[in-house]
């Protein structure tokens, strides 16, 4: 100990662990002061901000350094001896929130998590992720989130609250009375055994998995057709052909971060790949998934059993199967059926339906067509969705009932999301114990009794089992911020053992899994599973599934999924704010819609030829079925006679960011036979002939003829890879320059964007949001076009409107070598870097905006307010709680400066010093720009041009590569590859 | 020490020229004249000639080089920015601001040059001979030499004779031209 | 040379000197009468409402204004272009017609000139409004600093612009100060009060009228006027460069220069006009700003508008000619047709046809006549700068980037104010600065009664 600043370090260490150790959990109650209700609502000023800041920096720092050696959590990357302030430690850990799974690694900076990552080791993302993982850190922050624990509203103590409730339920249980344990859908192995225990000490115990967005329908026919109920894993990667009728598989449906990689792989064009899976898309609403479609076909929600029953026809005809009774689709559907059992059971056939029978039938195409051996896989099921849809309405109405004694729900809301609030509220009301165990507040809290506040994911333990072998570890990698007691360890204490959560879950990975690690030592096998996050077993080969032919025969007359009506409303999930969780997110709510791209509520919508009928524009509020009142979004694509409303808004009490804004939808979701079904039909749609200003990030839809997206198809890119793109040749002929063009010594950055991988899932925009602490300026700044992100994901529309082709062009800067932005700036503040880099120099800048109107492709950036410490703009840049996300490696942006794209300059120098300090040149791939990580299908790549041999100089020479509006001669260091259609056949 | 001076005061610009003509031709020394507005025959006549012209030519030379050579120190040697692919040393878009900057330079040290010359500075308070100069008298003032009495007689009679409407004595401190 | 017995006096009713000075020196001698007041009053509660828009706009942020991350200029720009055009007009008056030798510019060029610097002062106060960090304005000095020392890009037309403004402004106002030094003298000489004595004495510099005096005052003037005429010619083609120096469309073209002068030249004619009309109404001063003036003016008036209408005819012929795409869509589909139709035939019908009625001689003689066509002409200028900055922006490459601009009341706030600056200023000037330079206009009163040499 030379380094006197260290020893003062060490012994604050001590000072601080003797604290916190000599208080029970080890709660940090010095952070806790700070974060009390009165300090943050406190218009701090940016000294208390730097205070606060420094603060957490220390504690949490020292904290996580002397409390995690103590549970022996491991850094992703090689551990230093101590946090060292400045240097970022990552963790593996596990996303789960009972909707959505993603295998991550967290960027913690001084204790702070500030950045999910993909974790690159997990089979089932591989290092992608998607627009909400990458958000969910901001919940860790959310200042909506429960601190203490409560009985009737008001503030409890933990000892007194356990003691009441163990109390209760002993009581209840000798009664003979019934616990409900309601839950979403959980995949952790230890978990679901600790409930099993739990439940086990009770006379009548009831286990309840709900998911607000239910799957019931694709579990129940698997266990109609398969005798298992499961949702079986799709294997896009293998497929040729992909038909999908109303399933968002690449935005929203069952695991879209899963999929895409498969998906993607299918689509890949370079590395001299010639062929592509063919992807023919049904849908009503114009979906993620559906523009991505090498053909789109819509269609009413009314007409998908005529589809399926038609198409399973004509396939069984072929393939001499007994046929269903007969019902015939609008469209002749020989030549697809033709094709789909041309591809040898090399396609997959899915619909997003909760109707059983209809996804029995599915069932039944899949069959016939044979998929179920390479593409659909029923051993290797997804363990995402568990919910019964009939297993809660029988909860309801027992709660109703009166037979329900005790309900604890953890990780649900139903008095916001069940499609019957009112029934609920009452039936909870009849419980004698009613808990609640929640992160954040939410609208069932209010008529709960006992509250029980669960740490962050980020702040617990679990595990995971997504896919069967494919383990994770969730490990904390923040000290539990506020007095929070995770969901296990509450059940733990409540079936009166002192045991903690962490022991168990490891004495359960020491008993399951350490055997099949091979490992010699526990230690050893538990340090690496912690280390890597995830831990990967072969299963003995699985048992062969048989289809149940009674399942098919079992439908005689197709139930009607939709009461006839001349208008079929479809009640979607939305990119961004999923089933509603994340609605207090203020990145995610301002995260526009991939297709509409629209955020901050959510509209209607319509088609132009009904939006003619009605006299109805973009923003006109309408009235449907009388009781529903929506702004009206005219959808080109949108199938005529439906409207399309998206799920997640109108919360009431969620938090300060969502609550009264959009419109809950689940109270219209109808139950036909037991299942949710997301879709209900009206004779009335009303235009109320009032406006209301949508908050529209992009108002024009055309690309006017200008080569912008350049697109080929298939056969014409086999014939000549560079069709679509002759013109790239022409203009790089003509650049004349009245100056030598400049050169670049080193290093010469540059990015290209395969516009035939990328999906639009807009992960990256909130990757970029996170990583360079871009500010969320709320509805009204909007609407007025000035929506900070840096990175944004452009959606043209072919010019047929009816049902167009749509092409999705990230946008961020070009860093262009000769910048027209950089020459107009008077003070210098924006100039090109040595490396090929467009620089802006924020303290310099006098905020003049010429760079911003001299751009053309206007990607600047402009702080037009103070968008920090500003009541105004009340988002996580204004809440001390809030700011704790803020990456410092990024300035965060004074009022009246230009801001843009700096290709995550921060990561390229941390990545160059530690090449240097190792004494060694970058590897291609070492330095990931933050939207580059965060994609899921890999369509970003960014490397050095100077080097002949990286990936990004290899695709600057492929001729789909393009740059766009070359022919202005700004040289950008940004290309794009042509979007490739598979579209020749099937074109009508 | 003191001095005398002759003062005619005319009315009318032609009276006013013709006597000066006279007096020159009577060898009587024009200390100066005071007139409403420039009369160029004056000029002529009393030979006054500007030297701000050359001056103005120099300061621009000046202005000019000091110009260029600053912008080619700050871009080039002193601090060298690439700005949207152009060179350090982009002359065409130097020319701008050097012409400009010239023309500044010439003001300022064209002002500055006129004010030093003619005595012309916020407060400055020059001996006036007749307050009327400034509206519509036209006033010729001669020094009286005390020994040679002839002279300035001759001096007051040619005014006499063109129509000075007055003509006064006045002693004043020694007044600088 | 000037040859009255054809072209008429310079100055109508045989004058004697006297009279000149007691003339021009009256309005300020009198009570200026009770329109003066009402009009002052009005004027600075325009300055008012003006400098409250400036207070909210540095206090909150230019996010209180109509730009967009699109459309990064709006009204501020638009007029602070305005406002520089109209200042061209003294200059180039007394510029121009002294170095052609035009001598009816006397009884005009002071009030032009005065006309100009507050014009230009106005129009200085929008360019540093429109930073977003106006208190680090400072950063635009070229100075020796400790960060670096870091120096300023000469390459950007914005640095070009505050150079030339900065130049404009310091050299039209000292050539106007020049100008006024022999009348201030004059004054100083007339007046009884003793306060105007100390204060015209004061800003006189000491003047006497020695020959010495006038013959520098002359070829200052001269050197003044020489060197001010190309800055004039400057000026404009460097503001102009802020457009043509970038990559929209619609803004990058070599036109702009010449066509922003005389833009320039044709608004600031036409403010001109809009005064004198207004002030030789009031102040009778017919007999030195005569009709054959105003006349002559608007024969210049016609000869410009005819330029201006061939240059909105060559940059739309230029547009359809290059085949360049996103031109022809910025002329024909978002000015000629679109969204900005009004602005367009707006300019077209102001600038280039309604001027032409001044080839009817009554129209001409007409003050009323003169007075609406020349506010017409300056609406007309307010339109084409309007095309310029939104429209090219709006709607450029890509259309994933168009969006519609929208004025906030601030904005006009703003506008407003500067206007009113304006009018308090032209107020106090007739109230204490001869509208007439009286030294000039006496060398002109018997001008050609004897042909000169």
């Amino acid at each position: 100990m030379k380094n006197p600043r260290k020893n003062r370090e060490k012994t604050d260490n001590l000072k601080i662990i003797a604290r916190h150790h000599t208080k029970e959990e080890g709660i940090d109650n010095e952070l806790l002061k700070i974060l009390e209700a009165d300090y943050l609502r406190r218009n701090s000023s940016r000294r208390d901000f730097l205070k606060l800041f420094g603060y957490t920096f220390a504690s949490a720092a020292i904290l996580s350094s002397c409390k995690r050696p103590v549970q022996n959590a491991l850094p992703y990357a090689d551990q230093p001896p101590e946090i060292t302030p400045g240097k970022s430690l990552y963790y593996a850990t596990t996303f789960y929130d009972g909707h959505e799974y993603a295998g991550i690694v967290v960027k913690t900076r001084d204790g702070r998590p500030i950045k999910i990552e993909g974790n690159a080791l997990s089979d089932f993302n591989k290092e992608g992720t998607t627009a909400r993982v990458q958000a969910s850190v901001l919940s860790l922050y959310d200042d909506a989130r429960l601190r203490n624990p409560s009985e009737d509203n008001k503030p409890g103590e933990w000892d007194i609250i356990d003691n009441k409730i163990t109390r209760s339920l002993s009581e209840i249980s000798s009664k003979g009375g019934e616990v409900v344990l309601l839950t979403s859908s959980i995949n952790s192995p230890a978990t679901k055994k600790l409930i099993g225990q739990f439940g086990g000490s009770y006379k009548k115990f009831r286990w309840v998995k709900y998911d607000p967005i239910s799957y019931s329908a694709v579990i129940e026919a698997n266990s109609i057709c398969f005798g298992e109920a499961l949702i079986p894993d799709y294997h896009f990667e293998e497929a040729d052909m992909v038909v999908s009728v109303n399933a968002d598989f690449l935005g929203t449906w069952i695991a879209p971060v899963h999929f895409i990689p498969g998906y993607t792989t299918r689509r890949k064009l370079t590395d001299g790949e010639q062929e592509m899976l063919r992807h023919i898309h049904f849908e009503s609403g114009m979906s993620l998934t559906g523009s991505n479609a090498d053909v789109r076909k819509k269609i009413r929600p009314s007409e998908e059993k005529n589809l399926f029953v038609d198409l399973y026809n004509r396939i069984a005809e072929k393939k001499g199967a007994d046929k269903l009774p007969e019902l015939t689709f609008k469209e002749d559907l020989s030549e697809l059926a033709d094709s789909l059992v041309a591809t040898k059971g090399k396609s997959i056939v899915v619909s997003g339906t909760n109707i059983i029978d209809i996804q029995i039938i599915v069932n039944g195409i899949n069959m016939l067509l044979g998929n179920y051996k390479e593409c659909i896989d029923l051993n290797n099921n997804l363990n995402i969705a568990a919910g019964i849809d009939s297993e809660m309405e029988n909860l309801v109405t027992d709660l109703n009932a009166g037979k329900i004694s005790a309900l604890i729900m953890y990780n649900v809301n139903p008095a916001y999301d069940y499609h019957d609030p009112g029934k609920f509220q009452s039936g909870l009301n009849n419980t004698e114990l009613s808990v609640i165990m929640a992160v954040a507040h939410n609208e069932t809290i209010e008529n709960v009794k006992y509250v029980c506040p669960v740490p962050h994911y980020l702040e617990s333990w679990d595990d995971a089992e997504v896919i069967p072998g494919q383990l994770s570890l969730r490990q904390p990698c923040i000290n539990a911020l506020f007095n929070t007691r995770s969901f296990q360890d509450s059940l733990l204490k409540w079936s009166g053992g002192t045991a903690k959560y962490f022991d168990y879950l490891k004495s359960v990975w020491e008993k399951e899994y350490f055997p099949r690690s091979g490992n010699s030592e526990f230690r050893n096998f538990w340090n690496q599973a912690l280390r890597n996050g995830i831990f990967n077993y072969n299963i003995p080969a699985g048992k062969t599934f048989s289809f149940n032919s009674e399942a098919l025969s079992r439908i005689k007359v197709l139930a009607d999924n939709i009461a006839p009506g001349s208008f079929e409303i479809i009640i979607t999930e939305n990119v961004a704010l999923g089933n509603g969780i994340y609605s207090n997110n203020p990145w995610l709510m301002e995260l526009p819609d991939p297709v509409s791209r629209q955020c901050w509520e959510n509209v209607a919508s319509i088609s132009i030829s009904d939006a003619d009928k009605l006299g109805i524009k973009t923003g006109t509020l309408i009235k449907i079925a009388e009781e529903l009142t929506l702004p009206a979004f005219i959808q080109p694509g949108q199938a005529d006679g439906t409207i399309s409303v998206s799920l997640g808004y109108g919360h009431t009490d969620f938090g300060p960011v969502c609550n009264n804004i959009g419109i809950n939808l689940y109270p219209f979701i109808r139950v036909i036979d037991g299942n949710l079904n997301y879709c209900f039909s009206t004779n009335k749609i009303e235009n109320t002939l009032r406006e209301n200003q949508l908050a529209l990030t992009q108002v024009h839809y055309s690309m006017e003829g200008r080569p912008i997206v350049r697109e080929t198809s298939l056969g014409k890119y086999k014939k000549d890879p560079s069709s679509g793109n002759e013109t790239h040749k022409i203009f790089e002929e003509e650049h004349k320059s009245l100056y030598p063009e400049i050169e670049h010594k080193g290093f010469h950055w540059g990015l290209v964007i395969d516009l035939n991988l990328c999906v639009g899932c807009n992960s990256c925009v909130i990757a970029c949001q996170a990583e360079n602490n871009v500010p969320v300026v709320g509805k009204e700044e909007v609407v007025r076009r000035r929506i900070m992100h840096w990175i944004k994901i452009d959606r043209y529309y072919s010019d047929n409107t009816d049902n167009p082709k749509v092409y999705f062009q990230p946008l961020a800067c070009q860093h262009c070598d000769n910048a027209p932005c950089e020459n107009v700036c008077p003070v210098s503040a924006t100039n090109h870097s040595s490396e090929g880099l467009n620089q802006v120099t924020y303290n310099r800048c006098i905020g003049t905006k010429y760079c911003l109107n001299n751009c053309p492709y206007k990607v600047r950036r402009f702080n037009w307010y103070r968008y920090t410490n500003n009541k105004k703009f009340d988002f996580n840049t204004s809440s001390d709680l809030g700011k704790m996300v803020l990456n410092p490696d990024v300035t965060v942006r004074e009022r009246g400066v230009v801001e843009k794209c700096s290709f995550c300059v921060q990561r390229i120098q941390e990545k160059k010093l530690q090449a240097k300090l190792e004494n060694r040149t970058l590897k291609d791939f070492e330095i990931k720009t933050a939207c580059m990580q965060a994609c899921p299908s890999g369509a970003i790549v960014f490397g050095n041009l100077n080097d002949p041999d990286s990936k990004v100089s290899k695709l600057f020479r492929d001729p789909r590569c393009y740059h766009l509006l070359e022919e202005l001669h700004t040289l950008p260091n940004t290309g794009y590859l042509t979007k490739v259609r598979n579209d020749e056949i099937l074109n009508s | 020490m003191t001095m005398m001076y002759k003062i005619g005061i005319f009315d009318e610009e032609d009276k006013f020229i013709s006597s000066i003509r006279m007096l020159q031709e009577q060898k009587v020394t024009i200390f100066d004249v005071f007139t409403p507005y420039p009369i160029h025959e004056v000029f002529h006549l009393l030979k006054r000639k500007s030297k701000l012209p050359t001056a103005a030519y120099f300061f621009g030379l000046f202005g000019i080089i000091a110009t260029l050579g600053f912008l080619y120190y700050t871009s080039v040697i002193d601090w060298p920015i690439v700005y949207g692919g152009k060179p350090f040393n982009s002359f065409p878009s130097f020319i701008v601001v050097t012409i400009i900057i010239t023309i500044f330079t010439v003001t300022i040290l064209s002002l500055a040059a006129f004010s030093l010359r003619s005595k012309l500075f916020p407060g400055r308070e020059n001996t006036i001979f007749d307050i009327r100069a400034t509206d519509n008298r036209f006033v010729i003032v001669v020094n009286m030499d005390p020994n040679d009495k002839s002279l300035s007689e001759n001096a007051e009679k040619v005014m006499q004779d063109n129509g000075a409407i007055e003509i006064v004595n006045k002693e004043l401190e020694n007044v600088k031209a | 040379m000037y040859n009255r017995r054809i072209r008429g006096p310079l100055i109508e009713g045989n004058k004697t000197l006297g009279q000149i000075t007691a003339d021009v020196i009256s309005p300020m001698e009198a009570s200026p009468g009770l329109w003066w007041f009402i009009a002052f009053g009005i004027s600075s509660m325009a300055a008012l409402f003006g400098l409250y828009a400036i207070y909210i706009t540095v206090t909150k942020g230019i996010g209180t204004w109509g730009v967009n991350n699109s459309v990064g200029w709006g009204w501020e720009i638009i007029n602070f272009v305005w406002w520089i055009g109209i200042g061209h007009a003294g200059t180039a008056f007394s510029i121009f017609l002294l170095i052609l030798r035009q001598r009816w510019r006397t009884s005009i060029n002071r009030a032009a000139e005065a006309m100009t610097v507050l014009a230009v002062m106005a129009a200085a106060i929008l360019p540093a409004l429109h930073m977003g960090r106006v208190w680090l304005a400072f950063y635009i000095f070229p100075y020796p600093n400790t960060r670096g020392p870091l120096w300023v890009n000469f390459n950007s037309p914005l640095f070009w612009d505050f150079v030339a403004i900065t130049a404009y402004l310091l050299i039209s106002a000292s050539f106007w100060y020049l100008g006024t030094l022999p009348d201030f003298a004059t004054i100083r000489d007339k007046t009884t009060s003793k306060i105007k004595k100390a204060v015209y004495g004061f800003f006189s510099l000491g003047w006497t009228g020695s020959s010495r005096q006038w013959i520098r005052f002359e070829s200052l003037s001269f050197v003044l006027g020489g060197i001010a005429a190309v800055l004039v010619v400057s000026v404009h083609s460097i503001v102009s460069t802020d457009f043509a120096v970038g990559v929209e469309p619609g803004w990058h073209t070599t036109l702009f220069p010449p066509y922003f002068v005389v833009g320039a030249i044709f608004s600031g004619f036409a403010m001109v006009m809009t005064l004198m009309v207004i002030i030789r109404k009031i102040y009778r001063f017919t007999d030195y700003v005569t009709d054959n003036h105003m006349d002559a003016i608007a024969r210049i008036l016609i000869f410009i508008s005819l330029i201006m209408g061939t240059a909105y005819a060559t940059e739309v012929f230029v547009a359809w000619y290059s085949g360049n795409e996103y031109e022809m869509f910025t002329f024909f589909h978002n000015r000629i047709t679109g969204d900005y139709t009004i602005q367009f035939w707006g300019m077209v019908i102001c600038n280039a046809i309604i001027p032409q009625l001044f080839w009817f001689r009554k129209i001409r003689r007409n003050w009323v006549g003169l007075l609406i066509i020349s506010l017409v002409i300056n609406l007309g200028m307010w339109f084409e700068r309007f095309n310029i900055v939104i429209t090219s922006l709006s709607k450029d490459f890509l259309p994933s980037n168009w969006v519609a601009y929208k004025p906030t009341i601030i904005d006009i706030g703003v506008y407003v104010g500067t206007i009113g600056i304006f009018a308090c200023g032209v107020l106090l000037f007739i109230r204490y600065i001869p509208m007439m330079a009286i030294s000039e206009l006496k060398s002109v009163n018997r001008i050609g009664e004897k042909i000169e040499d």
